[in-house]
């Protein structure tokens, strides 16, 4: 047990530990802040009071996953300053400007509305709540917006150069716009909007085959289902956009990745593997499965590479990433549910263009809806291994090729960190269950459809049809034009 | 390019200390309703408490976070310095918010509302105190080498001075949560906040008076700093200004006066505010590391003051927005549907 006195070690743990729980909550309440405001939209439009119920269902999934996120998520911010402090005075210039824009853009706006949103039913206008609901939902996605940011800007730092162990910026907005941005904030923005369709479409499909309100959740599945036929494949899509980032900006990663040792060199053929079991030690892979000349067409859409693809032994074992049959498996987790994902989307397009996903049928796509149920975890797990890529993938770089993780830590003693690590442990693990039971008691309740229909007067006032008491005219006939 | 080296840092000191006056103003009195619930003689009145709470203490706690960001982007030297020396006090802190954050959530769909009660109360004490001990290591000052990077050891946030500040904190905490309340609340409990609020009163003005005569005695640099001309004669008037205050404050009390005692108590913590600020200035960590050695760099500062500057009188108009949607007593002990 070596590293229980390595606190260099105990606070990589840490915040992997507070990260991996952390993004659990926010990552549904991002996507479904967005659901929110569909459901309203379509409530404000239609007035079918359907909607509304729906609105008022999720969002108590919403408030419990916010709040859970808020308070795993301020930890987050202050380890910055804890265990990483020579990294944060080294990369405060644009790292820390960054993390301060998220508090200011997104968090405060999500923060302020909410209460507008969850309590302020009867207190505003139906207008000013759904734009509130809008600054809710868009408040989030800034998050990612900052977040993301900030992260690809530690996996392809751009905009300046380290001099005397600060990072000086030049150019602003290449560091914002650094290569990995635009994807990566797009890759995180369709991976929490598909892990909440699918959580919303799996606790409908629950209630579909429960039998309870069949045609209520009919619904809001097929809500989900219009929005997933888009972002399923698109989703894909950029993923193979980011994985082609990697290939051309972090080569030790990409070795990881596909378990790679030897190198290919340019305008040549690589096999791709399938399944492998990584060995470190020998710096082979001990067994695999490898598809001939395909790595080439995943990477490029051809058979043979432009550019030379590294191998891991082209580093010094202390240059590369360790874990690799970690980053390797964590990568395929998140591919295959990310095509399982697609599959059942095109599965139930077929199914609801042959009809059978009217209020009437659903009821007996018994396969159809244990697969929704079986979805539901899915996007979470994809979410996780897509991270445990992105940055087990990046050591041993803080900041890529350019801060060494060992050098980003701050000297605390081990007993410390581990004391708050354990805590971190204990706490979260807490929370964790404490926020699959109260959820699941959401679920067993189920929607109040007894709910008054706030404005209704409002509605009435809107669609009044009734004519006026009739009033004469009586300016002179020349003026009544 | 001289002058901006002067004026930014200046400009971002200002700043930080508007949002974490605003924190501690907002938030400071969530925690004292929080640690004030702990006295709460039945689950009803628990539940009303946190209820005036509910849809503002995110966003509250939020000028935190907000503090934290601008700290890390505009003194990056300061954050890691002074957040590495704090581990012990930082993560009491986060670990306290932790559990204040998720009783709100919980306590709605438990049916054991008391354990979650608990949390809420608990929670709330343990993160100011976390504060106080933050507040108490920094004025002490933090142990760091000649290029501001902390040397010291981990329980040097802890002494009597310390003690004496972060207890004096949670009593401010507690009468700026009692005057909120007593503005929020009717009948019974309204009058048992201003019996709260008067105790309150008093205990920070002891502590208070504590903290002013023993500071200078203690800390020699503190000396210096406040016997400097011409500053003496302002750290003479805020004494005798705030006890002036408090006497405001006790006879709004007495008078039953409903919105008064929360307003002389924001007065207050103006007051401390800019006492503390003016002994802190130009130090970002007392008296070691000035705001200037500290900062990031001129075009850092230039970037932060575009992208966040032109945000604070919004971010001040939608918090101010809430809380006129929210305005009146609080009614019920449910804060959702």
């Amino acid at each position: 047990m070596e590293f229980l006195s390595d606190s260099v070690v105990l606070s990589r743990m840490q915040f992997a530990l507070t990260a991996i729980f952390h993004i659990l909550w926010p990552v549904l309440t991002t996507g479904m802040g967005i659901y929110l405001v569909i459901v309203e939209g379509l409530w404000l439009k239609t007035r079918n009071p359907d909607y509304y119920l729906h609105a008022r269902f999720w969002s108590k999934f919403y408030v419990l996953n916010f709040g859970i996120g808020v308070a795993t998520g301020i930890p987050m911010e202050f380890q910055f300053g804890t265990n990483w402090a020579p990294f944060s005075e080294a990369v405060g210039n644009f790292f820390g400007s960054v993390i301060g824009f998220e508090a200011s853009w997104a968090f405060m706006l999500e923060a302020a509305f909410l209460g507008i949103m969850l309590f302020g039913w009867e207190r505003v206008n139906p207008a000013v709540h759904y734009l509130s609901t809008i600054l809710v939902a868009v408040g989030a996605n800034l998050s990612t917006l900052w977040i993301l940011t900030a992260n690809s800007w530690m996996q392809t730092p751009a905009g300046g150069e380290m001099v005397n162990g600060k990072f000086i910026v030049h150019d602003y907005f290449q560091a914002m716009f650094n290569p990995f941005m635009a994807n990566s904030v797009l890759h995180m923005f369709f991976a929490t909007l598909e892990t909440s369709l699918f959580v919303i479409g799996g606790i409908s499909a629950w209630y579909i085959l429960q039998k309870r309100h069949p045609e209520f959740f009919a619904k809001s599945l097929k809500i989900v289902l219009a929005a997933a036929i888009a972002v399923a494949p698109l989703q894909i899509y950029i993923g193979h956009l980011s994985g082609e980032q990697v290939y051309h900006y972090q080569p030790t990663k990409l070795a990881a990745m596909e378990a790679q040792w030897e190198s290919t060199p340019a305008g040549q053929a690589a096999d791709w593997s399938l399944l492998a079991i990584p060995n470190e030690k020998v710096q082979k892979n001990d067994w695999e499965i490898t598809i001939p000349n395909a790595l080439g067409y995943i990477l490029e859409f051809k058979q043979n590479l432009s550019e030379p693809l590294h191998g891991l032994k082209e580093w010094k074992p202390e240059d590369r990433p360790h874990l690799v049959g970690l980053i390797y498996y964590a990568f395929r987790v998140m591919i295959a549910i990310g095509f399982f994902f697609a599959g059942l989307m095109l599965l139930s397009t077929v199914q609801w263009l042959r009809g059978k996903l009217s209020a009437k049928n659903i009821t007996q796509q018994r396969w159809l809806m244990l697969a929704w149920v079986f979805a539901a975890p899915l996007g979470y797990i994809a979410v996780e291994s897509g991270w445990i890529v992105r940055c087990v993938g990046r050591q041993p770089w803080t900041l890529y090729g350019q801060i060494r993780t060992v050098d980003a830590a701050s000297r605390l003693p081990a007993s410390n960190v581990l004391t708050s690590l354990t805590a971190f442990a204990i706490v979260y693990s807490l929370l964790f269950i404490a926020a699959i039971y109260f959820g699941s008691r959401i679920i067993r309740r189920g929607p109040n459809l007894n709910l008054p229909i706030p404005g209704t007067e409002i509605t009435k006032a809107a669609v009044d049809t009734t004519p006026g008491e009739f009033v004469p005219d009586e300016r002179p006939v020349e003026a009544q034009q | 390019m001289e002058t901006l080296k002067y004026f930014l840092p200046q400009v971002w000191f200002v700043i930080l200390a508007l949002f974490l006056f605003l924190y501690v103003m907002l938030d400071g009195f969530d925690l004292g309703v929080g640690i004030l619930s702990l006295t709460s003689s039945d689950d009803e009145r628990r539940g009303i408490l946190m209820t005036s709470l509910s849809n503002i203490w995110d966003a509250n706690e939020t000028w935190l976070v907000l503090m934290g960001g601008g700290l890390f982007g505009a003194f990056p030297l300061a954050y890691g310095t002074i957040l590495n020396a704090l581990y012990i006090p930082i993560f009491v802190m986060v670990f306290g918010f932790i559990f204040r954050g998720v009783a709100f959530e919980f306590r709605e769909l438990s049916r054991r509302k008391l354990f979650w009660n608990f949390a809420f109360g608990t929670g709330s004490f343990i993160a100011a105190l976390g504060q106080g001990f933050a507040l108490g290591a920094v004025l002490k000052g933090i142990n760091v080498d000649e290029t501001g990077h902390f040397i010291g050891s981990t329980w040097d946030w802890l002494s009597l001075p310390s003690v004496l500040v972060a207890l004096t904190l949670i009593q401010g905490y507690v009468l700026i949560g009692s005057t909120y309340l007593v503005w929020k609340t009717t009948g019974d409990l309204q009058e048992t906040h201003y019996k709260t609020a008067k105790i309150a009163a008093l205990t920070t003005l002891i502590g208070a008076i504590a903290i002013t005569i023993s500071t200078p005695i203690i800390y020699e640099s503190v000396r210096s700093r406040l016997f400097q001309q011409p500053l003496v004669y302002i750290f003479t008037l805020i004494p005798v200004l705030g006890v002036w205050l408090i006497w405001q404050l006790w006879q709004s009390l007495n008078r039953k006066e409903e919105r008064a005692p929360f307003v002389w108590t924001i007065l207050l913590f103006v007051l401390s505010f800019i006492g503390l600020g003016l002994i802190v200035f130009p130090y970002i960590i007392p008296t070691e590391i000035t705001i200037y050695e500290a900062s990031a760099d001129p075009s850092s500062l230039v970037i932060m003051i575009i992208f966040i500057g032109f945000l604070i009188p919004v971010m001040l108009f939608y918090n101010l927005y809430q809380y006129i949607v929210f305005r009146g007593k609080v009614t019920g002990h449910n804060y959702g549907e």
